[in-house]
């Protein structure tokens, strides 16, 4: 059968290179630092399978300020307890450069204090996650902490 | 970028299709005009998205979606309306993604087909099912790393128990423990993530650590391997954090955490507690003195009170345990105590007092006993949903709500109600009568039509109390209402009554019908949490299994009736005789389950065999021409000799209730007895003897949590016995054993071995102390096949035992 049988079918085909290029800016693409390979393995799964985003994968604070100025990702993700430069760090590095001043950095931490977590927010990054987090809801937790339509 | 993505839309009108063209950037949208095109449409495929409403020319869309036609993501729309919803698990079946109701909410309709698209375009309809499956291939990956963690962690108690556990090893640890509570929960292992994070507590800082935090890290490792060996991660889901951002969590009406009393407990524990509680989302509260208790119960309700009687010389603690029980809603009291008498237990379990410890005793095993207790005191959490599509409304309910006690979730979008009931489960559901788009009356009638949620309790908010609306409303199968505006008072009572019939039918599914015992469901969770108490407090326990003896002949010779008449006393007596903190069960016909908490083997052996001398005194039918007692056999079973498991040590338990039918009924045995016959030996693999309990509960532990059989016996005259003459009670592969031993030191057991012959299918490892040097040389001359120093490390130690079974 083809689409002649569709009978009253109507086909708007939209000018398509236009509208593709929008249609593949509303992919986001975030960049996750961590360095643990489990981790970030299983967030880059979890962004990509569920919220259908792109990921770039960075294994050290090194590695990702300079992947977010190459990739200028809407989005980073960045893990706290790193070997070297660690998220704090980092994140006051990728502020500090004008190519990557204004990408929203969200932290993620297993540390569980509160006095830790306010440290943490008070750092001027776009938000604190948990870790533990659940791969299920690590996209719409990014998402609402972003301000970002589910 | 492939092709774009295909969008049908079938049975609406053109102008949504038109709609859908302009909003759904990049995809192209075809439309269907009736079922025949629909049809031959999906037969065609290639659709990433197909948007149907219910009414077509010549056939409806419900029709194909139920007939299993292969399809893609699926928006349906439907018309109002009492046959127009279908249940939940008809959408499931069908495959159907979300449903609207006209009028369609367009704003919503483009969102979701927006995301339904990106899913498409992304490889991953089934996005969820997916990651579940690719979270737990990850975990098989990343399994053999994580459990290094474990080993660096392990590594550390063993160092801690040689008394050498350096700065630089202590820090690796803690790191090492800190990325396991924060991975491993990720992976589905949210328990797993707790206890590490315990781990992590308690090597963090620098106070020296003593041989109580050696045992406690060992046991947390123990446990941490146990949690972590299960097959596969079990549910992808393990977020300590609200698990769904769908749910609006209503933040004001968030309920506060449980609030924890701590009274007359001393300032060093009441510190570390506070702390502890503080790390498990408790609030502790430290007061002195049982009237400062009672004026602060008057303001806030505590969750459970912790009570110091180590100084109660006038009994005002006990009277304030008594009283603090008969309240509605009882305030649970735990009892903490320097001394430690039966009368002292048992007076404390009268009053109503719903546990005992004896110090000292660590805060972490103060707060899993406490945690144990609430739990129990609410079996699962009550759950209520409260769905609304005004804010303020969802706010103020959590509020009222959220300060008695029960959990609050809260919906504004009606159409995931389906979502929030399979997620929440809750025990009643509060619906708003008006809400635009969906109507409440609708989604209850719809609920009704579910069987998993038919019986779900459902209460409507109405604006309106006209006679119409209250018709509606219970036509629909509404349990109550309650009008709005909210007045505190009303809307609490109101769903805790329907809490309280939710919970007494759970009680219902936790007893037997027959005799009002646990069940076996219930019993085996409460015994669970009684061995994780014994094994964190270091306490024994002893588990008795009781079997009526010809009970088959009780039922012939008298009728079901008297048979379960002597059931429903033997019950009663059961109940009668134990203690508030052991549980009593019945498990089958005529099979009891006792677990008795802090008893050992003999003292289980001693109480059941004095409820056994009630029996045989206590005839049935006195009145009757046919008087008759009933006996029974037991079987007891201590823990951890015998098991660290509920399931082995009911079978050795039940082993030695086979024994004590066989040996002629009427009679309580223990484990490892021996009769005139001797039953056959026991096999074991390994056996330890070694008087020190500390050490051999932790070579237990280390045996049993890696699948070795092991036995262990105090006394070395009592290890001869068993493991030698011509009928061995005890065959063991390898035998640990110390040197300084009562009954016969080491070396005199060791010559007995060799002398009996034992020696060739037994190899021995003797545990020396490391500067005597020649005793080492002297054991080995006595047939030992290996020696290992004191102190020593438990892998070390386990793998000179895996080379002794291997040689």
């Amino acid at each position: 059968m083809s689409d002649a049988s569709v009978s009253g079918a109507r086909t708007v085909f939209l000018d398509s290179r236009a509208r593709q290029h929008e249609f593949t800016r509303m992919t986001r693409r975030v960049l996750i630092v961590d360095d643990e390979d489990d981790i970030r393995e299983v967030a880059q799964m979890s962004l990509e399978m569920v919220a259908g985003w792109e990921v770039i994968p960075a294994r050290s604070g090194d590695e990702g300020v300079r992947l977010a100025a190459e990739s200028r990702p809407d989005a980073i993700l960045l893990d706290v307890m790193m070997p070297g430069m660690d998220g704090p760090a980092t994140a006051s590095l990728l502020r500090e450069r004008p190519e990557t001043a204004d990408i929203p950095v969200i932290l993620l931490t297993a540390k569980v204090q509160p006095a830790d977590r306010r440290r943490l927010e008070s750092l001027g990054v776009a938000g604190v996650l948990a870790k533990p987090f659940d791969p299920m809801e690590l996209a719409n937790q990014v998402s609402s902490l972003l301000g970002w339509p589910a | 970028m492939n092709a774009p993505p295909r969008v049908l839309v079938a049975g609406l009108p053109d102008s949504l299709a038109s709609l859908l063209a302009r909003q759904l950037r990049g995809a192209s949208v075809e439309s269907a005009a009736d079922a025949r095109a629909l049809h031959s449409a999906l037969a065609a495929g290639g659709w990433s998205l197909l948007v149907a409403g219910d009414a077509l020319p010549g056939g409806c869309a419900r029709d194909l979606l139920r007939r299993g036609e292969s399809h893609p993501p699926t928006l349906l729309c439907l018309s109002r309306g009492p046959a127009g919803a279908p249940a939940a698990a008809e959408l499931e079946a069908m495959g159907v993604a979300r449903v609207f109701f006209h009028p369609l909410d367009l704003q919503e309709l483009v969102r979701q087909a927006t995301a339904l698209l990106r899913r498409e375009e992304n490889g991953a309809a089934a996005g969820a099912d997916d990651l579940g499956g690719a979270v737990r291939q990850a975990w098989e990956r990343f399994r053999g790393t994580i459990l290094q963690r474990v080993d660096a962690v392990e590594e550390a108690a063993v160092a801690v128990l040689d008394g050498g556990l350096d700065e630089e090893r202590r820090r690796h640890a803690e790191r090492e423990a800190h990325k396991l509570a924060g991975s491993v929960g990720t992976f589905g292992f949210a328990q797993a993530s707790r206890v590490a994070r315990e781990v992590e507590i308690i090597l963090q800082g620098s106070q020296p650590l003593g041989q109580a935090e050696a045992l406690r890290l060992t046991d947390l490792v123990v446990a941490l391997r146990r949690e972590l060996d299960r097959p596969a991660a079990p549910e992808p889901a393990a977020s300590t954090r609200d698990p769904a951002p769908v749910m609006d969590e209503g933040a004001p009406g968030r309920p506060p955490p449980p609030l924890l009393l701590l009274v007359d407990v001393d300032a060093d524990l009441a510190e570390r507690l506070v702390m502890e509680a503080a790390g498990r989302g408790m609030r502790a509260r430290v007061v002195a003195g049982v009237a400062e208790a009672r004026a602060l119960a008057a303001g806030e309700h505590p969750a459970v009170v912790l009570l110091d009687l180590s100084a109660d010389r006038e009994g005002h603690g006990r009277e304030l345990i008594a009283d603090f029980s008969a309240r509605t809603p009882r305030i649970p009291v735990v009892v903490v105590s320097a001394r430690d008498s039966f009368t002292d237990r048992v007076e404390v379990a009268r009053m109503g007092g719903l546990g005992f410890l004896q110090k000292p005793v660590s805060p972490a095993a103060v707060c899993d006993a406490l945690q144990g207790v609430l739990k129990r005191e609410r079996p699962r959490d009550a759950c209520v949903l409260v769905v609304d599509d005004d804010p303020v409304v969802l706010a103020e309910a959590a509020r009222l709500l959220g300060a008695g006690g029960v959990k609050v979730k809260t919906l504004s979008d009606p159409y995931r109600l389906w979502q929030a009931l399979e997620e929440h489960a809750p025990e009643v559901v509060v619906l708003d009568v008006d809400m635009p788009l969906v109507n409440g009356i609708e989604l209850c009638r719809v609920m009704r039509n579910d069987p998993r949620w038919s019986s779900t309790p459902v209460v409507f908010l109405t604006s309106s109390t006209g006679a119409e609306t209250v018709q509606k409303v219970f036509a629909a199968g509404a349990d109550d209402f309650v009008a709005k505006p909210i007045v505190g008072p009303e809307l609490v009572t109101r769903i805790t009554n329907r809490l309280e019939r939710v919970q007494l039918h759970r009680a219902l599914a936790d007893t037997d019908p027959l005799t009002g015992v646990a069940n076996r469901r219930r019993s085996e969770e409460l015994m669970g949490q009684l061995l994780h108490l014994a094994a964190r407090q270091g306490q024994p326990l002893s588990l008795a299994v009781i079997d009526l003896d010809h009970f088959k002949q009780v039922n012939d010779l008298h009728g079901h009736g008297v048979g379960d008449e002597v059931l429903r006393r033997v019950a009663r007596m059961l109940e009668r005789f134990f203690r508030a903190e052991d549980v009593v069960a019945r498990w089958g016909g005529e099979e009891f389950v006792v677990a008795m908490y802090g008893m050992d083997r003999d003292d289980g052996v001693q109480r059941i065999a004095e409820l056994l001398e009630v029996m045989r005194g206590e005839p049935f039918e006195p009145g009757s021409e046919d008087p008759f007692t009933v006996t029974f056999s037991a079987g007891v079973a201590q823990f951890p000799m015998d098991g660290a498991e509920l399931g082995t040590l009911y079978r050795a338990a039940d082993a030695a209730l086979y024994q004590a039918k066989e040996a002629g009924r009427d009679r309580v045995l223990p484990t490892g007895w021996t009769g005139e016959q001797g039953g056959a030996a026991e096999h074991v693999d390994v056996l330890v003897v070694e008087d020190d309990h500390t050490l051999a509960r932790l070579l237990l532990h280390a045996l049993d949590t890696r699948g070795y059989r092991s036995r262990w016996i105090e006394d070395g005259r009592e290890a001869a016995e068993a493991l030698t003459g011509s009928r061995p009670r005890l065959r063991a592969r390898v035998v640990l054993m110390d040197v300084d031993l009562p009954g016969m030191d080491g070396h005199a057991l060791l010559r007995t071995l060799a002398r009996e012959r034992v020696l060739e299918r037994t190899r021995v490892i003797v545990l020396t102390v490391r500067s005597h040097e020649s005793e080492v040389v002297q054991a080995l001359d006595e047939g030992a096949f290996d020696h290992v120093a004191k102190p020593f490390s438990v892998p070390i130690l386990l793998q000179r035992v895996r080379r002794a079974m291997r040689a």
